[in-house]
């Protein structure tokens, strides 16, 4: 594979990396690798059953705090273990949203009671996690969210509506974001967050299919009866455990980093391969420049990645620096999508399922870059935030 | 090998220059003041003092430092000739040869000024050549920077491959100034003359000393698309239309966040590749085509999008704006620029596979 260079700058790294690849050499073999690849795409990046493997092998929480079970590895380590999982295409994510958001969730607002009950579970890969923030008239405005929990003795009951939540049709819980307090001002201070199991009875989920050939959910809460255990952080202190899982959320995107890397090798690669003699495609004046372009934009996501690793490790949380990483990464992925089919050719258009597609995956690769400009906040939104935190900008008066 | 200064010495280093900088290269007057030779000898000497002419000597300050300082003369668009220093001290400090040596010595002194010609290891096409002969040095070269307050040229010579030293007043040197968008003008030599010293040299070191050019001057574009950015934000907070500062709309506002990440990643990928180079990882040469490539286009916008935010008020030449656009472009279109960056990396990732 064309790769990069590597970023790993000392012996703890190195070991780390080779240590991953060592256990996924046994743990997820080419042979599953190969059979993944043939299973439906919406099926291919969640495996219970792996992520349940890599608990019980220890690999999961790397970054959370010693003290919860976690093993506090450096950013480097973190961005080595992503970026192997990946190369490996082995299926992440049934775990991923669990021990990346929920986790740290828990870990900074969660009771005692939530941190035993949750946090063993995460480690292990036991507890699929969904995400229940938008709604029809609350996406990117997500503090004008409706769902409403009021209480009823020690309990809330919750009612309303969520939408657009990938892998609700498959996750056991999700942390969910309810407007406890009507008449707070502003409006993103009457808000509460529960960890809610989907088994509850009053949740209905409807999977549609969406662009990227995988399912995303609508989600009914009628007349929902929970304890009030599963509040997380105070009432109507829920923004603060929104924002900063959000903020983990963008953090995240070292995975779509590492995922693109593996893209863009493929494409090289296919283009290095290619035919021979001065016609070939590596010889190409358009295709070299393009992927020098790409490769230069895909170091500079690296870079971001590494630093907001680097400034979550030094306990800063990266508000502006995450979003930034977001937009520039999510746009990215737009770019190396159109990129691909260009080089390809009709080829691109082919589904990897195809007999004649030159190399597979790509035409989904496209599909699929929109949700890293959509998801997790728009790249509007993560713009506006920027500009607020990041620049001082002010904000429109009226 | 270069010293890695700590943290706090060069926070120091830096905090000095800047002050410097304020005090001897104002704002004002600068675009005019970048044409005034006797200025510039001045700003020169000041540097001297403060010691940048060892950088990249064994014991003065690595690349990275280097970095740091370029991009500092490029916020205050001050033109001083450093990389001359730099590059005698990462090519000839430790020659064999005591001339060179002594040669070195009053670069270090700050009595001899060299300037840059690196002819076929530009990576402009029409950067011109050099040869060698023994007693002689036959070179047209182009796009020559540094050249009106320079006491000596080193010219990259590539038959046979080596480091010609030239006293830029000596008989069979012609210095003609190209005056364009680079402040103050780049300049055409032609030689045919025995040079003072020669120094031979690898292909090899020579490439990467003309990589490491390459990044002196993205780091010098990074200053000044920093400050002209800075200036840009400060107008956007201040200046009123419509009832309301511009700042507040979100035209503006996505515009400067652009223009701050596309800063950030190019900072990001500099430092990278310099400190790369000062710990030995070979990899510092494509990390440093990254960082060209990136940075092309994206710091090409920022100076566009800083005159779109300024306005009319920006585009009269006595504002400080137009010399920060002129040394972007003048810095990120040399030596090559993002299509030669591109090529490198593309050669990288398309090499045959082990």
């Amino acid at each position: 594979m064309s790769k990069l260079p590597s970023h790993d700058l000392d012996e703890t790294v190195i070991a780390f990396r080779q240590a991953i690849r060592a256990w996924l050499a046994e743990h997820w073999t080419d042979a599953d690798r190969e059979a993944n690849r043939r299973r439906p795409l919406r099926d291919r990046r969640w495996n219970p059953e792996f992520s349940r493997k890599m608990g019980e092998a220890g690999w999961l929480g790397l970054d959370w705090p010693k003290q919860y079970g976690g093993q506090a590895r450096s950013p480097g380590e973190q961005l080595a273990f992503i970026e192997e999982l990946e190369f490996a295409e082995a299926p992440t994510d049934a775990h991923m949203t669990a021990e990346t958001i929920i986790g740290p969730a828990i870990i900074n607002f969660g009771s005692d009671e939530q941190k035993s009950t949750f946090l063993p579970a995460l480690l292990k890969g036991q507890r699929p996690f969904a995400l229940h923030y938008s709604e029809p008239e609350a996406g990117s405005d997500l503090a004008s969210l409706r769902t409403a929990a009021r209480r009823d003795g020690d309990d809330w009951i919750i009612s309303g509506q969520k939408l657009w939540s990938t892998y609700g049709d498959r996750a056991a819980y999700a942390i969910l974001a309810a407007r406890t307090d009507p008449a707070a001002r502003p409006k993103h201070a009457g808000i509460s967050v529960f960890l809610m199991p989907l088994d509850t009875p009053g949740i209905t989920i409807r999977p549609s299919m969406a662009m990227y050939g995988r399912t995303f959910s609508a989600t009914f809460y009628d007349d929902v009866r929970v304890p009030g255990s599963a509040l997380l952080g105070p009432e109507n202190g829920g923004w603060k455990v929104i924002t900063s899982a959000l903020a983990a959320e963008r953090v995240m995107i070292g995975n779509t980093v590492a995922h693109l890397q593996h893209i863009f090798s493929k494409i090289v690669s296919h283009v290095r391969d290619l035919g021979d003699g001065p016609a070939a495609l590596r010889h190409d004046p358009l295709i070299r420049d393009r992927i020098g372009a790409l490769g230069a934009d895909l170091e500079a996501a690296r870079q971001f990645t590494l630093r907001n690793a680097n400034l979550v490790q030094s306990g800063h949380v990266p508000i502006y620096e995450a979003a930034m990483s977001k937009v520039f990464v999510g746009e990215l992925q737009e770019r190396l999508g159109e990129a691909a089919l260009d080089i390809l050719g009709s080829g691109g258009l082919l589904s990897d399922e195809a007999p004649s597609a030159p190399l597979g995956e790509m035409e989904q690769e496209l599909r699929h870059s929109l949700m890293g400009v959509l998801g997790g906040g728009t790249s509007e939104i993560q713009r506006n935030i920027i500009a607020l935190r990041g620049l001082g900008l002010p904000r429109m008066s009226s | 090998m270069t010293v890695q200064l700590s943290a706090e010495e060069t926070t120091l280093l830096i905090d000095s220059l800047r002050r410097l900088l304020e005090d001897g290269w104002p704002v004002e007057g600068g675009l005019e003041r970048a044409e005034d030779v006797t200025a510039i000898g001045q700003l020169s000497s000041a540097l001297h003092e403060l010691g940048l002419a060892y950088l990249g000597a064994a014991e003065g300050p690595g690349l990275a430092e280097a970095l740091l300082i370029f991009e500092e003369l490029g916020r205050a668009a001050a033109p001083a000739p450093l990389a001359g220093a730099l590059i005698a001290n990462l090519l000839l400090d430790g020659s064999d040869d005591p001339k060179v040596r002594a040669f070195v010595e009053e670069v270090q002194a700050g009595q001899a000024v060299p300037a840059l010609a690196l002819g076929a290891f530009d990576g402009d096409r029409f950067a011109g050549s050099a040869a060698y002969a023994p007693d002689r040095l036959t070179a047209s070269l182009k796009f020559v920077e540094d050249v009106a307050a320079a006491t000596h040229i080193l010219v990259f010579v590539s038959e046979p491959s080596g480091l010609a030293i030239m006293p830029v007043d000596a008989q069979g040197v012609a210095i003609v100034a190209d005056p364009g968008l680079a402040v103050p003008a780049l300049s055409a030599v032609d030689i045919a003359a025995p040079p003072l010293l020669w120094q031979s040299l690898s292909e090899a070191k020579l490439a990467d000393a003309a990589q490491a050019v390459r990044l002196l001057a993205l780091a010098r574009a990074v200053g000044a698309a920093q400050r002209g950015f800075d200036l840009a934000l400060d107008h956007a907070k201040v200046r009123r239309q419509f009832g309301h500062v511009i700042g507040e709309f979100q035209a503006i506002q996505h515009k400067l966040v652009n223009c701050f990440s596309q800063l950030d990643g190019a900072k990001l990928l500099l430092s990278s590749a310099g400190a790369a180079h000062d710990r030995g990882d070979e990899a510092w040469r494509v990390l440093t085509d990254a960082a060209l490539a990136f940075s092309g286009p994206a710091l090409r916008q920022v100076a566009l999008e800083v005159h779109h935010t300024l306005g009319a008020i920006g585009y009269a030449e006595e504002h400080e704006a137009p010399r920060h656009f002129r040394r972007i472009h003048a810095d990120l279109l040399r030596f090559g620029g993002t299509a030669r960056a591109r090529a490198g990396l593309a050669d990288y990732l398309l090499r045959p596979a082990v």
